[in-house]
Order: C-alpha cells, then sequence, then structure tokens
C-alpha cells in the first residue's frame, strides 16, 4: 500500500520499539482556517507522546481526526504500520485507539463497573452480567494499580476518580493507544502524580499514550517526546530529556516567553472588597459556600486556590451580584452591597471576568463591540431615551479591542470566531476599560494560551499597581502562586488555610485536599 | 503593549471594507441559504408535474404572470403578503428572544374580534375609528401573548405548549365572540360590517384590492428593526435569546424580556388580524380565514427571522398563493401545486441536512442564525 517503510524518516532507526501509530500529512480546513496543516506525529510502542501546543493550535483537531469524529482533507493514518481510514470513534475503538475527554463522559447515577461496560457489557444469555462487569473492572483496576471501587456510582466519586474510570473504560475496551485531553486541568497536584504514575505503569504494559496539554511543566516529568503545533503546524519534535522549559515555550508560542511574572511591589491600601460570614447555595440547594469571610484591599491581589468545585464559582458569582446570597455581608469600598444586583455593582466599581466565558461572559453570536458594551448599552453615551446607539459602541469597541491587544480588532466580528485567548481579552477589555475599583477574575487564563496567559497576567499586576483591589480565583497554582500577594484555600465551600504565596506545593497541596489542620493565619 | 507581537495584516485597517459593502455583503450571505431552498423546491415541483403529464415551465410562467405580471396581479400578491408580513414578524420577535410563538394562529384572530367589534362601534368615527380599533388590536394582542410570557417566565412552562394550547382558546373564543354577542341580523354568520369610513383604504394605483394594510405592514417591519437593532430593550431581547447566561450576567432580567418578546410578538400578529378585518372583510365572518399565523412561523424561518427576510418571505407566500389561481386557469394545474412547492421550501428551510445533501455543507453555515434548535431546546 505505501512505498516507505513505516517509521522511516529521521534516519531510519530501528532500535526503537516500533510505531504503533503514524499520522501523516494531515490537513484540515474550516472554511478559510487551516486548523491542522501537513501534520505528522509518530507515537511508539511503550512511549508517551507529548503534543504541546497553545488553545487553539490544532491539538484537537488532529486528535478528533485521530477519532473518527472529523475527516481530513488529505493525510493519512497508520496503525500498526498499515493505512487505515477511520470513519467514527467506533472504528477508532477497533482499532485500539481510546480516548479520555476532558469533559467526561460518564453517566452519574450508574455505577463505576455499568459505566466502564456500557456499550460492550458483558452478557449472560440474553442478560446483562452485572458480576462479570464487576469482575472484569476490578481486574483492570488491579492490574494497573487504578483504585476505584465498582460498585460505586460515579455521581459519588471524586473528579480524579472519575478520570480513571474514563481510562479503565479505554482499557476495558482493549485500547492500546491511549489520548488523553488535558487530563490534568481538574486535579490537585497530588491526583497530578498519581496520574503520571498510572500512565507510566500503562506504557510498560506496552500501551502507548499520546498527552495533549498546554501546561509546559508536565510533559517534562512524564513524555518520551514531544511534539510542538503551532497555527496548525508542527514545529518540532524534540526528545524529553533533550529539551527544556524555556525551549518548549519558545517553540509553542514563537518567541520568547516570561514564564513568570515580574511582581513589583505595591503599596496595599483600605480594604475595597469585603465578606463577611457568606453562606451561598449551589443550584442543587446544597451549601456550596459555607462562613466564608475575606477582606481584598487595595493595591492586593489576593488568591483562592483550590480543586475545582470547592465553592469557588458560587463564591465568585456571589461577590459579583449574580447569585443570591444567604446570609452574610458583601462591602464595596465600605458600602454594604449584599442585597444589589451584579448591575449596580458593576455601576460601584466591580468588574467581573467570570469563568465561563462562552456562555456567561460573551454573547457569542453577537458583535465583538455588542459584546463590549453588554453592561453598558444602557448609559450614556451608548444609550440615552432607550435607544442604543451601535456607531458610538462600535467606536469605543474598537479603541478598547486595540488597547487589549484583541486579535482581530474588528469591532464587527462575530465574538464565538474568536480563539479562547482573545474572547478573554475582550471580555478584559469590557471589565478593566471602564476603571473598576474592584477586580474578580475567576480562572482568567482557563483554555488561554500561553501568549495571552502572559498579556493578562500583565493587565492583572497594572490593575493592582493602580491601587485596584484584585481577587484571583484559579485552580492553576502556578498562576495563583505567581500573582497572589495573599493566598487563601477554599476547600468544601469553606476557607481552610491562608498561606503566603511562598508555600511549598506540598502545604498547598494538603490544604487543597481538605487536609490543612493547621490554625487559620493573618 | 501591542507592539510586542508582530501584526498579521498590515493593511488591516484599510482593506477593512466600508460599512455598505459590508451590509451588502452581509445581506448576500443571508440570502442564500433560503435561496438554495426556494430554487430545490421549484425543481421537485416541476418534476411532480412532469411525473403527472403537465409542463412545468407553462405552470411556472402561468404563476410567475399570476403573482407579479400585472398591476392587478401584484395586488392580489401584496394582499395575501400582507397578513403574513404580521405573523412572521410575530414569530421573529419571539424567536429573537429564543422563544418559539406558535401561538400566532390564535393571536391573530384575537386581533381580529377586536378589531371586529371595535370597528363597529367605532365605524362612525371614520378614519380615527379605524386607528383606534387598531390600537385595540395591538393592546388585546400585547395581553394575550404576555399570557404565555408570564407562565415561561414565573412558571417555567414551556412556550410552545402554552403558545399552541392558547390557540384553540382564542379561536373559540374569537368564534363564540362573533357568534353569540355581537351577532349581526344578516344571513351570513359572524359580525356586522364595519363602516366603509373605518375600513383600511384601498392603495389604487390599478393594485386591485391591495389596501395601505400593506404600508402599514412595512412599517411594522422597520419598527420591529429598530426595537431589535436600535434600542435597549431590543439589545436585552437579543442578548437574552442568543445566551441567557450572559445576560443574566450582564444584569438583564431574563423573565421581563420573556414576557415583552411574547407580549410583542402577540401584539404584532393581532394587529395583523385587524388589519385583515378592516383591509379585505370588513367584519369577521364564521368560518373565518385559517392558517395564516401557522404560515408565519415559515415566513419568519424563511425570513431568518429579520424583518427585511419576513417581508421577503410573506411577498413570497403572497405570491404563491396568488399566482396558484392563474396557474390552474390557463395550464389546469391544480392550486394545490403551490402549496406542495410552499410546503417544500418550509420542509428545506427547517430541515437543513436535507438542503446540506443537495449543496454541501456550506448550506449549514448559512442557515444560522435562526437557532432552530435552540428555540425548541431548554
Amino acid at each position: 500500500m505505501t512505498e516507505r517503510e513505516t517509521g522511516e524518516g529521521t534516519a531510519g532507526v530501528r532500535e526503537e520499539a516500533p510505531v504503533v501509530l503514524e499520522m501523516r500529512g494531515v490537513t484540515k480546513t474550516f472554511g478559510p482556517v487551516k486548523a491542522n496543516d501537513d501534520v505528522s506525529i509518530m507515537l511508539r510502542r511503550g512511549e508517551i507522546l507529548g503534543l504541546l501546543g497553545e488553545n487553539g493550535a490544532g491539538k484537537s483537531t488532529l486528535m478528533k481526526i485521530l477519532y473518527g469524529l472529523y475527516k481530513p482533507d488529505s493525510g493519512e493514518i497508520f496503525v500498526d504500520g498499515e493505512e487505515v481510514t477511520i470513519h467514527d470513534p467506533k472504528d477508532a475503538v477497533s482499532r485500539g485507539i481510546g480516548m479520555v475527554h476532558q469533559h467526561f463522559t460518564l453517566i452519574p447515577p450508574l455505577t463505576v463497573a455499568e459505566n466502564i461496560v456500557l456499550g460492550a457489557e458483558p452478557r449472560r444469555g440474553a442478560s446483562l452480567d452485572l458480576e462479570g462487569a464487576v469482575k472484569a473492572t476490578e481486574e483492570l483496576s488491579e492490574r494497573y494499580g487504578l483504585r476505584v471501587d465498582p460498585r460505586a456510582r460515579v455521581a459519588n466519586l471524586s473528579v480524579g476518580e472519575q478520570q480513571r474510570v474514563e481510562i479503565l473504560k479505554a482499557l476495558y475496551r482493549e485500547a492500546r493507544i491511549l489520548v488523553l485531553d488535558e487530563p490534568t486541568a481538574v486535579l490537585t497536584p497530588q491526583e497530578t502524580e498519581d496520574l503520571f504514575a498510572v500512565l507510566k505503569e500503562l506504557v510498560a504494559d506496552g500501551l502507548s499514550i499520546i498527552l495533549i496539554t498546554h501546561k509546559l511543566g508536565e510533559l517534562l516529568g512524564v513524555s518520551d517526546e514531544i511534539t510542538i503545533i503551532r497555527d496548525g503546524q508542527v514545529v518540532d519534535t524534540v526528545k524529553t530529556d533533550e529539551t527544556n522549559e524555556g525551549e518548549l515555550a519558545r517553540l509553542m508560542v514563537g518567541r520568547d516567553v516570561l514564564l513568570r511574572v515580574e511582581k513589583g511591589a505595591s503599596e496595599v491600601g483600605e480594604p475595597r472588597l469585603v465578606a463577611q460570614n457568606l453562606v451561598v447555595l449551589s443550584n442543587t440547594g446544597a451549601r456550596a459556600v459555607e462562613d466564608v469571610s475575606l477582606e481584598v484591599r487595595a493595591g492586593e491581589i489576593l488568591g483562592v486556590a483550590g480543586v475545582d468545585g470547592n465553592g469557588q464559582t458560587q463564591l465568585a458569582e456571589a461577590l459579583a451580584g449574580v447569585r443570591h446570597i444567604e446570609s452574610g455581608h458583601v462591602y464595596l469600598d465600605g458600602d454594604e452591597v449584599t442585597r444589589l444586583g451584579g448591575d449596580a455593582r458593576q455601576e460601584r466599581g466591580l468588574a467581573y471576568v467570570p469563568e465561563d466565558r462562552g456562555t456567561k461572559g460573551l454573547v457569542q453570536d453577537f458583535k465583538l463591540y455588542e459584546n463590549n458594551s453588554l453592561k453598558t448599552y444602557d448609559e450614556p453615551p451608548f444609550s440615552r431615551f432607550g435607544w442604543i446607539f451601535p456607531k458610538v459602541m462600535r467606536r469605543r469597541a474598537a479603541e478598547a479591542l486595540r488597547a487589549y491587544d484583541v486579535r482581530p480588532p474588528d469591532p464587527d466580528a462575530r465574538a464565538g470566531s474568536l480563539s479562547g485567548g482573545n474572547q478573554q481579552k475582550a471580555i478584559l477589555a469590557r471589565e478593566l476599560s471602564g476603571d473598576p475599583g474592584v477586580v474578580i477574575a475567576s480562572q482568567p487564563t482557563r483554555g488561554v494560551d500561553v501568549g495571552a496567559i502572559e498579556f493578562i497576567h500583565r493587565q492583572l499586576l497594572e490593575q493592582r499597581a493602580e491601587g485596584k483591589a484584585i481577587l484571583l480565583i484559579s485552580l492553576e497554582l502556578e498562576e495563583v502562586r505567581s500573582l497572589s500577594d495573599r493566598i487563601v484555600v477554599l476547600y468544601a465551600g469553606r476557607i481552610v488555610g491562608e498561606v503566603s504565596p511562598e508555600a511549598t506545593d506540598e502545604e498547598l497541596g494538603l490544604l487543597m485536599a481538605g487536609r490543612g489542620t493547621e490554625e487559620k493565619s493573618a | 503593549m501591542s507592539e510586542d507581537r508582530p501584526t498579521r495584516d498590515p493593511g488591516g485597517e484599510a482593506s477593512r471594507p466600508p460599512a455598505f459593502r459590508r451590509l451588502l455583503g452581509d445581506a448576500a450571505s443571508a440570502l442564500v441559504f433560503p435561496l438554495i431552498a426556494i430554487l430545490i423546491s421549484f425543481v421537485f415541483g416541476a418534476i411532480i408535474m412532469l411525473l403527472t403529464g403537465y409542463d412545468p415551465i407553462a405552470a411556472y410562467g402561468a404563476l410567475f404572470r399570476g403573482a407579479f405580471g400585472s398591476p392587478l396581479a401584484l395586488g392580489r400578491t401584496l394582499l395575501g403578503a400582507t397578513p403574513l408580513i404580521f405573523t412572521g414578524l410575530a414569530v421573529a420577535v419571539a424567536f429573537r428572544a429564543g422563544l418559539f410563538n406558535i401561538g400566532g394562529e390564535g393571536q391573530f384572530y384575537i386581533g381580529s374580534i377586536t378589531a371586529a367589534v371595535a370597528g363597529v362601534y367605532l365605524g362612525s368615527l371614520g378614519v380615527v375609528g379605524m386607528v383606534l380599533a387598531l390600537a385595540a388590536c395591538v393592546l388585546t394582542g400585547f395581553l394575550w401573548g404576555a399570557i404565555p410570557g408570564a407562565l415561561k417566565a414565573y412558571r417555567g412552562a414551556h412556550e410552545v405548549i402554552t403558545t399552541i394550547m392558547l390557540n384553540f382558546v382564542a379561536i373559540l373564543l374569537a368564534t363564540y365572540l362573533a357568534l353569540n354577542p355581537f351577532r349581526s341580523e344578516g344571513l351570513v354568520p359572524g359580525t356586522e360590517a364595519i363602516d366603509l369610513t373605518a375600513r383600511i383604504p384601498f392603495i389604487g394605483l390599478g393594485l386591485g384590492r391591495a389596501n395601505y394594510g400593506f404600508v402599514f405592514g412595512l412599517v411594522a417591519a422597520v419598527l420591529v428593526y429598530l426595537l431589535l437593532w436600535r434600542t435597549k430593550r431590543g439589545f436585552e431581547i437579543r442578548a437574552v435569546g442568543l445566551s441567557p447566561g450572559a445576560a443574566s450576567y450582564a444584569g438583564m432580567g431574563i423573565g421581563v424580556n420573556t414576557v415583552l418578546a411574547l407580549a410583542i410578538g402577540g401584539a404584532l400578529a393581532a394587529l395583523g388580524g385587524g388589519i385583515e378585518v378592516l383591509g379585505v372583510y370588513g367584519k369577521m365572518s364564521i368560518p373565518f380565514v385559517t392558517g395564516l399565523g401557522f404560515t408565519g412561523i415559515g415566513v419568519a424561518l424563511l425570513g431568518r427571522n429579520h424583518p427585511v427576510g419576513v417581508v421577503l418571505g410573506a411577498v413570497l407566500f403572497g405570491g404563491l398563493a396568488a399566482g396558484a389561481q392563474e396557474m390552474q386557469f390557463s395550464t389546469d394545474v391544480p392550486l394545490q401545486l403551490a402549496n406542495v412547492v410552499g410546503a417544500i421550501i418550509l420542509l428545506l428551510v427547517t430541515a437543513t441536512k436535507l438542503v446540506e445533501l443537495v449543496v454541501g455543507k456550506r448550506a449549514r453555515a448559512l442557515a444560522s442564525g435562526t437557532h432552530l434548535e435552540r428555540g425548541l431546546g431548554q
């Protein structure tokens, strides 16, 4: 079928393990956008290949092609040296390709074992063999050290455990090539370490793994080779032990990047945002925030660390005025605003960057100028006597988009057509250009590329230097640590400790896991 | 900050098309999908005619002549298009707020009975009476439309269900009023005839019975455009429709805008009913015209829920109805073939996959903007 031996290429080396997967010259376009442009990757048996790239670089597109979700415009895929056409995920599974998506595809009310065998259930006669399912799950989980109770309901599992179930699901379907899409986004540092230990176990057993991430540091510890993708093209493939973080960042972004922002000293002033004994309910009525008190002063960044789902969302929403406060008080520059809505708080100088920019921060199908006026459309000069003035909105938006480096800086571009990083910059442009006094930034860099992260961090520090009070809520420990002046850790809706940014990973990790026993220190 | 990175397109500012060309481009891309759907439907219609032994070219020629071939034909088309503009706008406004208003038919009936009753009592006032009667339609329609809006906003009842059910209530209520308390002495069951001076005058210009109702429709379309794209309220309605989450984060009230969008829709459909009574029939006789509210849904979808599109869609459907008579008269092709073509157009507009089969995946992108799936979801 092919005129070339697979695995040939870089000087015909043969001393390494056989190639189990090769994607050659894959090109995929969406309209005018080349999401993948002549991309080639190679995965050897028993190895972990890191796929590194900024958001929107084309990593996910490539993997969706591999999994049969997209059809490539051109290019070939070889599994075990044999050219294959993958029509749909079922096809991919039958070829031994397993995928662990960033957003889990589990059914919460079912048990672990039921979830794992779903769609490929063991049968005894005409009926479902549930005992068989449990046994199969136990065997797999023992073999690879993926500890999880087969009879537990998925709804009751932690995120880390759910991820293990996802991996088990792929293994149950006899995956030999495992693709993990941003697997550490939802894990604590300890859980991440556990996951990597499992991955090493798996490759030792002969599996091959593709690890998609935009976190540089992680790949260095776990992968064998790293393929860097930028703007849909492969920039380079490097051996992990011959590279370093600086080089990877440069390859990924295409220029030198400041990995750690330089944070100058700043004058800390009066408290501008104060919360007292806040209790906030989640959508299900559970108490998501329990007796939280905090104080953000002018000229400081207060970081809120914690594992996803420990009340961060509800805390941010309550402070921003878009979620009902059960009890407790919120003060903005000394005035009580507990009963005021988001609108009124914004008029009093509160800026809010919500964590979910896709459905909360922006109206995707609105143009950028409309999004830029999403909160101020009812104030002059954008509006008078009930009318709005799109021309004024457009002009203001053009200025703001330019100032915040949004690409394209076209006020008539649809928000949804922008990359994640640029969408986030567009939100910053809206929130910060009104010269707010207090900024609540909830996961401001989630799913954002390195270049944009650097920009966003600098903006936040600039706000700090101008004497704004900033509350930074983030799942990225590194981010909280490098930007914050003080850090509080949220666990199960409570603040379980306050530490300085110099605290060790272990110290923070223990607090994030709710195991901090020390007293709250000031 | 921005000079940190090299800019990718140096001529960004200069190469951007001026606003007018952008507008034309937007309009062109908005029209592509409906035009493809219409074209395919006519091809289908031709195939049906060939299979049943008719000459499609002659038939379509007659259809076109009957719709646009003479001032009289054009008048018939405009007359048919007038109520559809209003019922189409009624669906479009609600759709912009993310709501599927199936209640156009009932709202149309509410407006019709309002105009029929008010017209009789206010008829002696002439033009003033006409204006007052139409204002009454707007009011009753607004209140009628607010019912499903309030049920949705404050009780979570899905507007598709409630508007459908309210159709029955409205039709039976209007029928009862026309046959019982307000029944005329005449032989034809229905309300009394409204004084000629209080009716909507004919346009003239050889357009036959076409009346100024069509002009009112155009004005309504302009007003809807201004409402949606030039007022605070419209900004909120569109934001709520496209992203309730982002809208409520920005401090907009979802409930208020839900009620208002459906109420405004109700007012528009009712105004259409009133104009039909005051412009065409001069009274509400039972049985009354049916289906105009439902055809409005198709008109709105075909017009991509944009006022300009709604007017074009209404004229197309009005033209199909008007031309069908001429087609039957001169080529023996039955009237119903026009209905078949109209039905296929709607099928293609709503079932985008069918058009995809013919013209490829690009069609789906072109069809977006209607957010059909979202309107039905949640």
